[in-house]
């Protein structure tokens, strides 16, 4: 291995330490939040398109929300400073809750039924749109339902579906 | 309970934790919840445009279920 990929793959391995890191402290800032407020939830933590993100499964918590993400934008708001404040650097992490927007998984899965429908017809793969972890979740577990395969290919953030035929 | 998550979230955010204090109001208006902190912190609790103060409030009043009033304060400001 030359040193300048050796240099590359150490990068890649401190980003990713960073990001957990950061995973960490937040995780701490929200559950502390959801023991005083009394409110059930999983958080989860993980890494995704060189950003932690974060998600609170609960399935109560459409107050935390709010009726068009604003409390959730608010929350991922406070806990980036939060994590700022911890280690000192500028965060972008991502939060979700309960799998906000559900209008928008109910579309996806929509998509997918429809993708499923027209594979199963011509027994060709198809591939779908550029699509975030949480969008492509929603597209596998459908296609999953309907007993059909999908995988992802591509690196974020063109990473997309392809639903393939029986 | 209120208060204690305000102040969870506000010592979170801080550089000096250990100097928030946190006084509930109540009136007929509804609750205030008035925050003290160290006169170096209050840029953050307020944040750029009032950004983080508006974010306080609204997580803050999510959790409460009603509209709840948040006041920041330098802790040195005389009452």
């Amino acid at each position: 291995m030359s040193e300048a990929v050796d240099e590359k793959v150490k990068d890649k391995k401190s980003l990713i330490s960073q990001l957990e890191e950061e995973g960490d402290v937040a995780a701490d800032y929200l559950e502390g939040l959801l023991d005083i407020a009394d409110l059930d939830g999983d958080i989860d933590i993980d890494v995704e398109n060189d950003r932690a993100a974060l998600a609170i499964a609960g399935g109560k918590l459409n107050h935390l929300v709010g009726g068009r993400g604003e409390v959730l934008d608010a929350l991922q708001e406070l806990t980036r400073l939060a994590v700022q404040t911890s280690l000192g650097e500028r965060s972008r992490l991502m939060l979700d809750i309960d799998s906000f927007r559900s209008d928008k998984k109910a579309e996806l899965a929509e998509l997918a039924k429809e993708t499923a429908k027209e594979v199963k017809k011509s027994g060709e793969a198809i591939k779908l749109r550029p699509m975030n972890a949480f969008e492509r979740k929603v597209v596998h577990d459908t296609i999953q339902e309907i007993g059909l395969t999908s995988e992802s290919e591509g690196e974020d953030p063109d990473r997309c579906v392809v639903v393939l035929p029986e | 309970m209120i208060d204690e998550a305000l102040e969870h979230l506000v010592k979170g955010i801080v550089d000096n934790p250990e100097e928030v204090v946190i006084t509930e109001k109540s009136s007929r208006g509804g609750t205030t919840l008035e925050v003290r902190v160290h006169p170096e912190d209050i840029g953050k609790v307020i944040g750029r445009n009032g950004r983080t103060a508006k974010a306080l409030r609204t997580v803050v009043s999510a959790i409460a279920g009603r509209s709840v009033r948040v006041d920041l304060i330098e802790a040195d400001e005389v009452r």
